[in-house]
């Protein structure tokens, strides 16, 4: 469709029919933003002609992508209204904002010294004044892990394997939740594939992009797509994560957004369980599950899995498991879209649309959910108290470890 | 990825399809192209084990000769989507299940055979309450398959808007069904 256009992100195709706004959580809850209609393509035409039509209430765009999987006309909604906040926004928080998108910065520091980082998260004085400084004292901040994922990953042998992929394992685990990483690592070896990290790993630069700082988005992603060159260049098969939002960016934004050319890399770069379930399916790979495991789960499929249209992969997967009772959640969204629900200001936003989301797991009876996503996994588990895992890990936790591993001997 | 039936399209006549033929015992897909107001029957067919999937779009098929092999589906590299029979409910102009150009309509995903008036100013009629002509237009099938030049395709079936004529949208839907199961 784009080559019958002019501009970029099929700006030309919107035919104005609302659908997109229909599903924008934010419009949902907040009569303030004027949806991804007015605030995408309506509002570009104006912008064209005069930047300042720019209008402010554009930072309530959570990036869901929701709109542009409604789109019936292919327009590139969140993209058009993304390219718009990296060229007109302003921030009135830059310092705050800035601080909460350097992942890298905020993580190493945090892991460095985990226990009191740990600890002041729960004070509530520490809290006062982080919400003095913008971000939300009603929010958990997420733990820091004692040891990062791939200081980790050096103490673990991966030779004798004769197939590999890389693993990009992102901040989260990398910072918080290195034990995600090693699931993954342990799920991989045991089907006969040895992993690799990237030799420079860095943000996939969501959080940058979300947050205006575009050109440190840009360095990063310049970075990434080098070192992943690098990986497929050094004999890796693919290149695989745990996180769809991470996937996502590296996959679409880094071209769409930024302007770094991914066309060479970016169909090996792939959430883990796209991976796993094209083996399976193409005879590759076999898993045994165990016969004692007994599990009711409901599965979440956040905005960017649902973007990536790869939920069937890890809903799949988990029905492999004979004793997996599992519940398909309908398509909401979860309301903390990365950094934006911590904010002060979007705080209630946040909650409100989640909302629908936590009755919905809650009429399941479910004892855990299921999701690809690690701020969903905050949120959800803020919201419910009910525990959130991703796939991999309950992948593995119903794997029969010695026949999946003789079987792919 | 393998199912019994892959459904394109998640708006009335897809889902309608899709709750029909779980209820049969088939393993069905539906594909959405985002048009999927059906809020309810969506989520009773994935509490039925349905697959509902969004975000990816069909881009064309896999033939061989007449039976449709696989589909090609944007994101899904590598897997695609098989099945041993398919239905096509993309609806009509608005969500792209056919497409009109200054001379001609067309199906984009697979060139179905589709009726239509060939002189473009018999596509009106000037009085904007009046049926319009453009409205019929759809695609051919016969006994519920679409045809490509003229020929029947073996497990390509059409339901709903799309179709030539006037069309009932559920009970083309469960005709199709019927037929399939």
């Amino acid at each position: 469709m784009q080559q019958d256009n002019i501009s970029k992100n099929n700006f030309e195709q919107c035919l104005k029919c609302d659908l997109c706004t229909t599903v924008c959580p934010m419009k949902s809850v907040n009569p303030d933003y004027p949806g991804p209609k007015q605030a995408g393509p309506d509002g570009e035409r104006y912008r064209i002609r005069d930047p300042r039509f720019y209008d402010l209430t554009l930072r309530f765009c959570l990036n869901c992508k929701r709109c542009e999987v409604a789109c019936p006309s292919g327009v590139e909604v969140g993209d058009i209204i993304q390219t718009a906040r990296i060229k007109y926004g302003r921030s009135a928080h830059a310092l705050r904002n800035s601080l909460i998108a350097n992942t890298d910065f905020v993580g190493s520091v945090a892991t460095s010294h985990p226990r009191a980082v740990n600890g002041l998260a729960d004070k509530p004085s520490f809290r006062s004044i982080l919400d003095a400084f913008g971000i939300d004292r009603r929010r958990h901040l997420p733990q820091y892990a004692s040891e990062r994922f791939s200081k980790q990953f050096n103490a673990l042998s991966q030779d004798g394997y004769a197939r590999f992929v890389t693993f990009y394992h992102g901040c989260y685990v990398e910072y918080n939740y290195p034990s995600l990483g090693a699931a993954l690592i342990e799920l991989l070896n045991v089907c006969g594939y040895g992993v690799r990290l990237l030799d420079r790993e860095k943000c996939c630069g969501a959080a940058f992009i979300n947050n205006g700082l575009s050109a440190r988005a840009r360095i990063n992603a310049k970075a990434n797509a080098a070192s992943i060159r690098k990986a497929l260049e050094n004999g890796s098969e693919d290149i695989v994560t745990t996180s769809a939002t991470c996937t996502l960016t590296i996959r679409n934004d880094y071209d769409h957004l930024l302007g770094v050319k991914t066309d060479d890399i970016r169909q090996h770069v792939m959430l883990a369980t796209k991976w796993l379930f094209g083996k399976i399916d193409s005879g590759e790979i076999r898993l045994a599950f165990r016969e004692d495991w007994k599990g009711h789960y409901a599965y979440h499929t956040s905005c960017h899995m649902q973007m990536l249209g790869w939920q069937i992969y890890s809903i799949d997967l988990l029905k492999m498991i004979p004793g997996m009772q599992l519940d398909v959640l309908d398509q909401e969204c979860c309301g903390i879209a990365g950094t934006f629900g911590y904010k002060k200001e979007n705080y209630e936003y946040s909650q409100k649309i989640g909302e629908k989301l936590f009755a919905d797991i809650a009429r399941t009876g479910a004892g855990t959910v299921v999701a690809d996503c690690e701020t969903c996994k905050w949120q959800i588990e803020n919201g419910t108290g009910i525990k959130v895992l991703n796939t991999i890990e309950v992948l593995l936790d119903a794997l029969d470890i010695q026949k999946t591993r003789e079987l792919n001997r | 990825m393998k199912y019994d039936v892959v459904i394109i399209g998640g708006g009335l006549a897809g889902v309608t399809a899709g709750i029909r033929l779980q209820k049969a015992g088939r393993k069905c897909c539906i594909v959405s192209g985002g048009l999927s107001l059906n809020e309810v029957p969506r989520q009773e067919f994935i509490a039925m084990g349905g697959t509902f999937l969004t975000g990816g779009r069909v881009l064309g098929g896999v033939w061989k000769g007449d039976v449709l092999e696989s589909l090609v589906v944007s994101n899904l590299e590598g897997t695609g989507l098989c099945a041993d029979n398919y239905i096509l409910a993309t609806g009509k102009f608005f969500s792209k299940g056919l497409v009109a150009t200054m001379d001609n309509i067309y199906e984009p995903l697979f060139g179905c055979d589709v009726d239509f008036e060939r002189d473009r100013s018999k596509w009106y009629d000037p009085d904007f309450f009046a049926p319009q002509p453009f409205e019929k237009f759809g695609v051919k099938t016969l006994d519920g398959r679409v045809l490509r030049d003229g020929v029947p395709m073996k497990n390509l079936y059409a339901a709903g808007e799309i179709l030539a004529g006037d069309v009932d949208i559920v009970n083309s839907a469960l005709d199709i069904c019927s037929r399939i199961i």
